[in-house]
């Protein structure tokens, strides 16, 4: 049996868009196969390692979890929605950089997302609230201590 | 593979309810939803979302607290009001769900209409006397909560039923109240334990005493014969000893392992030794 077509209206990374969607879509198939927009990893597959994580409405979600068609009228924000003010790198892509954060690579774009969600609500965010705040992010390669420098360095750049 | 056909964004509880009782076990109420892409019955047919339902709230009304049943465990966590109640120990089993990601999708709704043993309001809501309002076919009611999830679903939320919002008595304002999980990481969502404690001492004994434990079993329970023991008694050390042997015989009836009845009695006696 063939799934329905639904008919989503949201806006991806500021733009306004309407598409026809396969119905039983995940967020993180749609964002990956339907969008192309690669940036955002399947780990785990189920909302336990934090690499597919984007912003809806502004609250990091780990997208696997979601349904695409939850979407509808929503904003999305993915990893190349993130970008500084003249258009160039984001604070946190930059010290993730200068701080050596990423090894792999395969977890940052989460990393980055759920760093960006806790600061945009918290910008004066201790160490702890950071520790606390990226709990669902796995990374395999870093030990973590780098991450955490890298997210407290870009408190001053934003 | 699901073969969803429809997708509805139901604006009422009235039209949400009229939504799932129109293809019955065919439809899914998604709350928070972070259960829906994961464990998406192949049955499903109608997708029925219920982000647009004015269920995100969290009030007074008369004595009591008020939680709607679209409140995330976020929302839950950082509202104030919560956060005074009770010693702050809702806000507290909040934040102890998972991570912040599960935290600002996951609903007390949804918390409490798919049942899962390591759910965490369970044993909290059970520990709290809580009501819960929902809405069928024949209109509003309100019930215990340990009605609605401990008997034998004679309501089922989400498919013939939706729950509309979780009420905490105003009796349990001023409560000490603890709340405890045993897990492998804070962010683990699996728990070996949840444990619930409130107390309420007047004159020197014990007026109220809950001790719920969750995570053991399907769903959680209530010890009581700890409670039995503590009951309108004055804390002594041989009261509490007692109470901490009733405990972990409370524990063997689900046939609880060694090491959680012994962690369980710890933190048990550690939260009665300061009250």
């Amino acid at each position: 049996m063939l799934n329905a077509i639904f008919k989503l209206k949201c806006t991806v990374n500021g733009v306004k868009i309407e598409r026809d969607l396969d119905s039983s879509r995940t967020l993180l198939e749609f964002i990956r196969v339907d969008l192309g927009l690669k940036g955002t990893k399947e780990g785990c597959g189920e909302g336990e390692c934090g690499s597919c994580l984007v912003l809806v409405d502004g609250k990091a979600v780990n997208s696997c979890l979601m349904m695409a068609v939850q979407l509808q009228g929503r904003e999305l924000t993915t990893i190349e929605g993130l970008k500084g003010r003249e258009g160039g790198l984001h604070p946190l892509q930059k010290t993730f950089m200068e701080e050596g954060a990423v090894q792999c690579g395969f977890c940052i774009p989460g990393a980055i997302i759920a760093a960006e969600a806790l600061l945009r609500e918290n910008p004066r965010a201790t160490s702890e609230d950071i520790k606390r705040g990226l709990t669902g992010n796995f990374c395999r390669c870093t030990g973590y201590e780098k991450i955490l420098s890298a997210v407290e360095k870009s408190k001053s750049c934003r | 593979m699901s073969n969803i056909k429809y997708c509805s964004f139901p604006v009422t509880p009235k039209a949400a309810l009229a939504e799932l009782l129109s293809r019955k076990n065919e439809a899914l109420a998604v709350a928070g939803g972070t259960l829906a892409a994961k464990t998406l019955p192949e049955t499903t047919v109608n997708f029925v979302e219920l982000k647009n339902l004015p269920l995100n709230y969290i009030k007074m009304r008369g004595p009591d607290l008020v939680i709607g049943a679209m409140a995330t465990f976020d929302d839950i966590d950082n509202s104030k009001l919560v956060g005074s109640w009770a010693g702050g120990v809702i806000s507290t089993a909040a934040a102890r769900c998972s991570s912040q990601l599960i935290r600002n999708m996951a609903t007390i709704g949804g918390n409490i209409a798919r049942p899962h043993s390591f759910n965490i309001f369970p044993a909290v809501l059970l520990g709290l006397d809580a009501k819960v309002k929902i809405l069928c076919k024949t209109g509003v009611k309100t019930c215990a909560f340990s009605d609605i999830y401990l008997a034998d679903f004679k309501f089922r939320p989400g498919r013939d039923c939706l729950i509309l919002e979780v009420v905490i008595p105003g009796k349990t304002r001023n409560w000490t109240c603890r709340f405890e999980k045993f897990a492998k990481t804070e962010a683990s969502w699996e728990a070996y334990l949840t444990l619930f404690m409130a107390a309420e001492i007047n004159s020197g004994s014990m007026n109220e005493i809950r001790v719920a434990v969750g995570a053991l079993s399907p769903k959680p329970f209530r010890a009581r014969g700890a409670e039995k023991v503590l009951a309108g008694a004055e804390l002594s050390a041989g009261v509490i000893d007692a109470a901490v042997v009733e405990l972990e015989r409370d524990m063997d009836v689900v046939r609880a392992s060694e090491f959680k009845k012994e962690v369980s009695a710890s933190l048990f006696r550690r939260f009665l030794e300061v009250l």
